[in-house]
């Protein structure tokens, strides 16, 4: 045997020369090479109990950290279990690298063992993604991988490595490093012609999107909004960009949006649109969406502008560039921002539901006002999850994980689990439904073999409870393929692998058990027993405009929950 | 409609793949393609597209195909006056 390096040791010394600390992962067959280099390398490699999990706790660590998230996969089942996660991060524009076995390149295109063409089964949900066909190439391959998934729009790129490639020993001197990459200034014309928009305008608007943290932006959003005073509505990914609580904060925008936001983009002279895409969520029905609005879009990716809406003032470019550069003369609009503020309270949430159940979206808003500045919440997909959006208040940008282009149902717990190795200081909390925790319950193997302390709150409506809402809505009633009442005891479920579990059913056990939660030292599930027929309010029924909302209100005192 | 759109790419795995799966996925029907070489390391590609579902344009398309990786060059028809040279994104990035 020689001392030359296999492609397999290039795979583990190149990912540690780049920087990489952590990798979520699962072994088999095709990949047998990469995981023998890997023991003792001193690499992290976590070993989730299901691939979908390593993808989900990929991104999540991702958008946590603002670093790329790293998975593999054997060949075959174990690559086509990560496709959900790596959908996920492409549709969420989250720098990820997945590292995936294949079959030896003599087995390929024989429907080997174990054998998918993975490559191009992921053509659609990938920035790009290669086939090493040269052991030699494995250095240069994996930097480039790295730098196209963070470089202008991050995504998702996978590298498929055959196992007699990964076997083979090479020759090389090829160090790894991570090519510079400038982010590329916005035009100053468009910049200038932005700000003579601004200066026009009566009733300017802030549209906010995930791009602008993922810029690293959030501080110079900030900023701008300070020294405009211009409100703002945000998307799903942007809450937090600018803190929730800041006056000029009117909420999320869209079909469970806030009835401020949506009359504000409703009234709107002017959008400026920051790192967000025009999704049909967020927008309703699309013409009839900002019908009086003018358009500046500013994204770093070209594509996107005039994508779906027209921008009178395309702006291409690095946010953490351009804002900082944006400096509009704005004019009288204050009228226009005390209107804003105003139906702002006046359509602020209220959290006197009647009754003694619990009413989840009070139990979210006190969990996240308890953590404070040290709150994160991995988020599952249903009511659970917009309950979250629209009632915790989040004080940090990167705060918010939640799977929002692709809304996909499992990722709460591998993300939570995911976020909470990369932020190991702040209170990760995994809000999930009894629907979406089923869905990767396994990692609770995960956290237990870490030991890892991420708070679980699983609120339990004995049902795909968004599914059944809208069967309630807009199918008369006609429920089908929704309950869920035969879920196992969660709470048993979850000491059998060794979590610490308690259940609450009244409202008057919150406060105390939200306080147990967050002192928890040990992973930790609250298991949260709610009243199947709530529903998210408000609401814009699909197909419909952002201006209506259908709404639902108790008219009792305030502030007595 | 149809229009003619001439790339130039890099020969890399998965590439021809990547670009037509992207135009049909993306609202258009290919109408016709055509492969040339141009050396070692790239090929030529002529793809005739026609707009299938409403509210997709050409230049939103040629956008998407030109943020793919490995594709040096991008005319949408040539044969036109709005052909533009893109810039190779390796080259942008250095
Ligand atoms: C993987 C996946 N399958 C199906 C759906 C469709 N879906 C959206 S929300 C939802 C119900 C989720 O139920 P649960 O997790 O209990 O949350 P709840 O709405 O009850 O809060 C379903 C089935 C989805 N988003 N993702
Ligand atoms: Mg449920």
């Amino acid at each position: 045997m020689s001392n030359q390096p296999s492609g397999a040791q290039l795979v583990i010394s190149t990912l540690k020369a780049l920087g990489v600390e952590t990798v979520f992962g699962y072994p088999g067959g095709a990949i047998m090479p990469i995981y023998d280099a890997l023991a003792g390398s001193g690499l992290q490699h976590i070993l989730v109990r299901h691939e979908q999990g390593a993808a989900f706790a990929a991104d999540a660590y991702a958008r946590a950290t603002g670093r790329t998230g790293v998975c593999m996969a054997t060949s075959g089942p174990g690559a086509t279990n990560l496709i959900t996660g790596i959908a996920n991060a492409y549709m969420d524009s989250v720098p990820m690298v997945c590292i995936t076995g294949q079959v030896g390149t003599h087995l390929m295109g024989t429907d080997g063992f174990q054998e998918v063409d993975i490559l191009g089964m992921t053509l659609g949900i990938v920035k790009h993604s290669w086939l090493v066909r040269n052991p030699a190439e494995i250095p240069a391959i994996l930097a480039e991988a790295f730098a196209i998934a963070r470089e202008g729009r991050p995504g998702p790129v996978l590298v498929d490595i055959p196992r007699d490639i990964a076997a083979t020993r090479v020759a090389t001197s090829d160090a790894a490093t991570f090519p510079e990459w400038t982010p590329p200034a916005p035009d100053a014309d468009a910049l200038k012609a932005a700000e003579k928009l601004i200066g026009q305008a009566q009733k300017p608007l802030f549209y906010v999107g995930g791009g602008v943290e993922m810029a690293g932006a959030a501080q110079e959003l900030r900023d701008l909004v300070a020294r405009t005073g211009i409100p703002l509505v945000s998307t799903l990914k942007g809450l937090g960009t600018l803190p929730t609580t800041d006056e000029l904060a009117l909420g999320m925008l869209g079909m469970h949006g806030t009835r401020a936001a949506n009359n504000a983009v409703q009234e709107a002279d002017l959008l400026i649109v920051l790192g967000a895409r025009f999704d049909d969520r967020a927008t309703g029905k699309l013409n009839a969406f900002a019908p009086n609005a003018k358009v500046i879009h500013f994204d770093i990716d070209r594509a996107e502008i005039g994508k779906l809406r027209k921008a009178d003032v395309g702006i291409v470019g690095d946010l953490k560039i351009g804002l900082p550069a944006l400096n509009p003369k704005v004019g009288p609009i204050q009228k226009w921002v005390e209107k804003c503020k105003a139906d702002k309270w006046e359509h602020r949430f209220r959290y006197n539901a009647p009754g003694q159940g619990i009413y989840a979206p009070g139990l979210l808003k006190t969990l996240s006002e308890k953590a404070g500045d040290k709150f994160m919440v991995a988020c599952d997909v249903g009511q659970h999850q917009m309950w979250v959006a629209q009632h915790c208040e989040f004080p940090n940008n990167r705060a918010h994980l939640t799977s929002g282009g692709s809304g996909a149902m499992g990722y709460g717990l591998p993300a939570g689990l995911g976020a909470k190795l990369g932020r190991p200081e702040m209170h990760v909390v995994t809000v999930s439904g009894d629907g979406s925790f089923m869905m990767n319950i396994q990692e609770m193997a995960t956290l237990n073999r870490y030991n890892i302390p991420l708070k679980i709150v699983l609120l339990d409506n004995s049902s795909l409870g968004l599914v059944r809402q809208w069967q309630q809505l807009f199918f008369e009633e006609n429920y089908s393929e929704i309950d869920l009442s035969d879920n196992p005891d969660f709470v048993v479920v979850a000491k059998a692998f060794n979590l610490d579990a308690f259940r609450i059913t009244h409202r008057h056990e919150v406060d105390a058990a939200l306080d147990r939660l967050l002192a928890a030292e040990r992973p930790t599930l609250l298991h949260v027993v709610i009243d199947p027929r709530e529903n998210v309010w408000p609401l814009v029924p699909p197909g419909a405009s952002n201006a209506d909302m259908m709404e639902e209100r108790w008219d009792e005192p305030l502030d007595s929950y | 409609m149809s229009h003619l759109i001439h790339i130039e790419l890099d020969r890399l795995e998965g590439s021809l793949l990547r670009i037509l799966g992207l135009i049909e996925r993306r609202g258009f029907h290919i109408d016709g393609i055509e492969l040339f070489d141009l050396g070692e390391t790239k090929r030529g590609l002529n793809v005739t597209v026609r707009v299938r579902d409403a509210g997709r344009t050409l230049e939103t398309l040629n956008l998407q195909i030109d943020r793919l990786y490995g594709i040096t060059r991008l005319d949408a028809d040539p044969r036109g006056a709005t052909a533009k040279p893109a810039k190779a994104k390796q080259e942008a990035r250095a």
